[in-house]
């Protein structure tokens, strides 16, 4: 492919023709993780240590671990040890370097890390210095990791991935809908339910969970917090998304929707049941890895619109922050530098599931190139993901920024409660809010007398 | 173990020391108390501290503010359910545990065929690594591959449109934490139950036998007695290792659904290191540690009246 | 009915119905370890499916399952001998200190077990990593398991000791040997069912342990099973689930059988003594 011979040449020209050789070599090297690089009996002069999650697209890893870093290491001459870990353990092993005041130079997470910014550097310097290679850092990006109060960068994201529907043309077919907006669903539903085919769209303590209900909750103008970060969830507009989402459940979902992790709603839709879900391009990907049947009747369309408009969140962010005691600060800034500016290769690696947080690294018109050129059926079914990006993806805390009550909020999985709470009927939809609101301001309280919003 | 060395007449007075009772006992417990208040007196007394700060996101130190974590703490609905499901939790769990383990215990100190083999069946689940087998029963509680619930379609005792979510329902989902817990316990408690009817002396079988005390008299006026010291420090550690470990709800439910399963070891952890809050996390931690030591000195000191001498 | 009778139906009526039920769980993990990886969700290949071992050899040939069994039996061991070292001579003078001190002490062993790990393994990390400097090493490991595990080998070996009858010691030390050698050649040769119970159960303890497994190792190479079959088998979003009972399998079934051989000797240990 013609990218591909572009960044090659891009990364010859910067690292000079023997570093090239090495690159070539070493992509071709059978490794199956990039451990210490022994080259050529000559030591890496620096060292790095990088922990991150296990993709979801496995070839981002592949692309990662055997192609980039390889190639980054000799270059730079560092020696760049990189861990996989289970996305659910990565609080935990933040939690745990801070701790112990040692640990990985660049953590990455799927979210901005808002309650740790005592504990990391101000990343400021990284990102003007990508900004003056590729222009400005994304707006998501910017919201959702830099505190408008301290003023601090307190991470950098490289990427952020759109989150689509997925939906099944050939039975919404059937029944004679489609997903435009969630009064489409809303009538689909029953409909869909009546022919085995529940919709998905999970009310558990979970990640994807969480983000599919904030962002219909903006679809109908309900929101966690405004543009100044302050709590206003106890609005008629969420009572209102409430007794909406809970009449689709009732109506059109079915109960193994409350018992859910990160991996439930993709598996409910790989096994054939479901008739859609929310979710990042992964829930595409694999059946076309699988070759499971009803692939090509899956398609990707933005997030149905609401009487709030049509308004989506980020699936995740990857997020990368360097701690205050890491032990090489340069080498991190420097290999987060060189990946952002050269993200093209990364969201192509990634098979268009990592969009970058930097736009002008691969601006959305090649992005839609690339996406139109993906072979899989129904063809062009890629594209539509530039837009979902361009205007239908806001952070967590829309309106408003990033910060550590939000991040609360988000990890305690009080919204998913608040629906979930109604849909079982344990709470009347205006109680539940009342109540969640109620821990929400208390959260947000307490966070305001430590000075961080 | 060696403290005696040197010649001469040295070696002849730390003889004299080593004989002497009290010294050597310390000697010989004193590795383990080091042991343990460095690796766990010192961190509980940092979790104390963490508790009155207002400390956050994995660091060990924080503002001084007092009670201010408790009583927020106490004022948080789900905190006050994860109480309520601790102790659902691990009453129900142990009583299952002591009921089924009791009788397995009698059944297998007798010899009969194929005990060896039925043995190694109930020893299955202690066995095996419960971080394992607890993704194990993610997938026997799949709501759409449980094989559970394909025994329960044949059987005919659910109907497949309505069927059971194991861990999707409040009630489910409990029971379910609760089967799990007390599935991976029993074959500890059946070993430890057997110890304690094992040590009954011949004698005393010998006089109930005499005494025509046979079946159910006997073991209600002879064995449980004497199996009652044991029994209750067995029932002890059940209790002590189920309210103070959270891997089962951690990966079962994650104390959905919308907190219904949440006890007070995954609330801390969600508070402590998915929030970033550690004063809290810490203090809803420590939350337990009066309960349990309450429950723990009280059986304990009944154990050692039901001890027959 | 005849007392044989009756004997037989209680031990096999009770017997046999639990071992179904505790056991069944493993029998699945069986079948579905040997499903392959595109069939499992399938309704109609419950019980009738192509049986493959090609998710064993995934295990071996393209993890580092292999890595992690070592790791985890290599801890485990070494964690047993600490644990003995330390709890032997302590249960032994525990329970022959009478009174209330050796009572007192007794108690405090429990209350060592009401601290959760859940945030114990915080301040933890800091020892561990400024003090010791043992980050990602399995040796971190070998260090706080015993905090856990000796306690409880204490408690048992207290209630061990307390069977063995004082005159043994005491014959012993009239015929002119040492307290201390007292104990090495009369009384812990015959505390080796009490020996090996503290062995089962101090390694059943360690291969259970997560959150600190978690904690302290991060590289792939150092992880013990608990945490390699999370991390390396669930995907993102697609759990490997034959490859994951196949996991489950491998080391409980010589554990199970391990177990069972051992506790022949403990319980022959106990009989014929109070137990205290």
């Amino acid at each position: 492919m013609s990218e591909d011979q572009l960044s090659r040449r891009e990364l010859l020209k910067r690292a000079g023709a023997g570093a090239a050789a090495v690159g070539a070599a070493g992509a071709a090297a059978p490794f199956s993780f990039a451990g210490p690089m022994k080259f050529k009996n000559r030591q890496l002069k620096g060292d790095l240590s990088i922990i991150q999650w296990v993709h979801f697209v496995p070839a981002y890893d592949d692309w990662l671990d055997k192609t980039w870093i390889p190639q980054w290491s000799a270059a730079n001459d560092v020696q760049v040890k990189i861990e996989h870990i289970n996305n659910t353990l990565l609080d935990t092993r933040a939690a745990a370097e801070v701790a112990a005041q040692s640990g990985h130079d660049l953590f990455m997470n799927l979210h901005p890390m808002a309650s740790y910014e005592d504990q990391v550097i101000n990343h400021a310097p990284i990102i003007k210095e990508i900004e003056g290679k590729v222009g400005k850092y994304g707006a998501l990006a910017k919201a959702s990791t830099y505190n408008p109060k301290t003023k601090k960068y307190f991470a950098v994201s490289d990427n952020y991935v759109p989150d689509p529907v997925v939906w099944r043309h050939d039975l919404w077919n059937g029944v004679g809908e489609a997903p435009y907006t969630w009064d489409h669903v809303r009538k689909a539903a029953p409909k869909l339910k009546a022919v085995g085919h529940p919709i998905g769209i999970g009310q558990s303590q979970e990640l994807d969970s969480n983000m599919a209900l904030l962002a219909f909750m903006m679809c109908f103008g309900a929101f966690v917090q405004n543009d100044t970060n302050r709590p206003v969830l106890n609005t008629k507009k969420t009572i209102q998304a409430v007794n909406f989402m809970v009449d689709i459940y009732k109506n059109g979902e079915d109960s193994a929707i409350f018992g859910w992790n990160p991996a439930s709603n993709n598996n409910y839709l790989y096994s054939g049941t479901a008739s859609m879900i929310l979710n990042a391009i992964s829930a595409t990907r694999t059946p076309e890895a699988q070759n499971l049947p009803f692939t090509n009747d899956l398609w990707i369309w933005p997030i149905p619109s609401g009487p709030g408009g049509r308004h989506g969140l980020e699936h995740v962010m990857g997020c990368y922050n360097i701690w205050k005691f890491a032990a090489n600060k340069e080498n991190a800034s420097q290999f987060l530098v060189d990946l952002c500016v050269n993200y093209k290769q990364a969201t192509i690696a990634s098979q268009l599931y990592n969009f970058p947080s930097f736009p002008g690294a691969f601006p959305f018109k090649q992005i839609r190139k690339a996406a139109a050129a993906d072979t899989h059926k129904p063809k062009g079914k890629y594209t539509i993901l530039t837009t979902i990006a361009e205007k239908y993806t806001h952070n967590i805390g829309y309106p408003g920024t990033m910060n550590a009550a939000m991040d609360e909020v988000f990890s305690k999985f009080l919204v998913p409660q608040m629906f979930a709470q109604v849909s079982q009927g344990k709470l009347s939809a205006a109680d539940s809010v009342r109540s969640t609101a109620s821990q929400v301001n208390e959260i947000y309280a307490k966070w305001k007398e430590r000075g961080k919003i | 173990m060696g403290a005696v060395a040197a010649a001469g007449g040295s070696r002849k007075r730390l003889r004299y020391v080593a004989e002497r009772r009290g010294f050597l006992a310390t000697l010989l417990i004193s590795p383990a108390v080091v042991l343990i208040a460095v690796l766990v007196g010192g961190p509980l007394i940092l979790a104390g501290y963490l508790s009155f700060t207002d400390a956050q996101a994995g660091s060990l130190t924080g503002k001084w503010i007092g009670l201010a974590n408790f009583r927020r703490v106490l004022h948080d609905p789900i905190f006050r359910g994860a109480l309520w499901h601790t102790f659902l939790f691990t009453v129900l769990s142990q009583i299952v545990v002591i009921v089924c383990a009791g009788l397995i215990a009698h059944a297998l100190v007798r010899g009969f065929r194929g005990r060896w083999l039925l043995r190694f069946f109930i020893l299955l689940p202690w066995a095996a690594p419960i971080a394992l087998t607890a993704i194990g029963f993610l997938w026997f509680y799949d709501p759409q591959a449980s094989i559970f619930n394909w025994f329960l379609i044949k059987l005919h005792i659910v109907d497949p449109t309505s069927l059971p979510n194991w861990l999707g329902t409040p009630k489910a989902a409990m029971s379910s934490i609760i089967t799990v817990q007390a599935w991976r316990t029993i074959p500890f408690a059946v070993v430890i139950f057997i110890a304690g009817i094992s040590s009954i002396p011949q004698e005393v079988d010998d006089a109930a036998a005499i005494d025509a005390a046979t079946g159910l008299k006997k073991f209600w006026y002879v064995s449980l007695p004497l199996q009652l010291p044991i029994a209750i420090v067995a029932v002890l550690f059940g209790i002590i290792f189920t309210a103070t470990d959270m891997i089962v709800p951690f990966i079962l439910t994650n104390g959905g659904p919308f907190n219904s399963t949440q006890v007070l070891t995954t609330y801390a952890f969600q508070t402590g290191i998915n929030a970033g809050n550690i004063g809290e996390g810490a203090a809803i931690a420590l939350f337990m540690l009066p309960v349990l030591a309450f429950v723990a000195i009280g059986m304990l000191v009944f154990a050692r009246r039901a001890e027959v001498t | 009915m005849t007392s044989a009778w009756r004997h037989r139906l209680f031990v096999y009526g009770i017997t046999i119905p639990f071992a179904v039920v505790l056991a069944f769980p493993f029998f699945w993990m069986g079948v579905t370890s040997l499903k392959p990886e595109a069939q499992v969700y399938d309704p109609t290949k419950v019980w009738r499916f192509h049986a493959t071992l090609a998710n064993y050899g995934y295990l071996f040939h393209h993890t580092e399952y292999v890595r992690w069994l070592r790791n985890s039996c290599f801890v485990g061991l070494l964690v047993v001998l600490v644990t003995l070292a330390v709890a032997l001579p302590a249960g032994y003078a525990l329970a022959r200190l009478s009174g209330r001190v050796g009572r007192t002490l007794g108690v405090a062993i429990f209350l060592t077990y009401l601290v959760p790990p859940t945030l114990l393994f915080l301040p933890l990390s800091r020892v561990i990593a400024q003090y010791f400097h043992l980050s990602d090493r399995l040796w971190a490991l070998v260090l706080v398991y015993p905090s856990f595990t000796i306690p409880f080998a204490i408690w048992l070996l207290m209630g061990f000791f307390k069977t063995i009858p004082q005159e043994l010691e005491d014959a012993a030390l009239v015929d002119g040997c040492s307290r201390l050698g007292a104990l090495v050649r009369i009384v812990f040769p015959i505390s080796i069912p009490g020996i090996l119970t503290v062995v089962i159960f101090s390694f059943s303890l360690v291969l259970n342990e997560f959150v600190y497994a978690i904690t302290f190792i991060s590289s792939s190479a150092n992880r013990t099973l608990t945490v390699g079959v999370p991390t390396d088998l669930i995907r993102g979003d697609l759990f490997n689930w034959p490859g994951i009972m196949a996991a489950i399998l491998i080391p409980s079934i010589p554990l199970a059988l391990v177990y069972n051989a051992f506790l022949n000797r403990f319980i022959a240990g106990f009989t014929g003594g109070a137990f205290r």
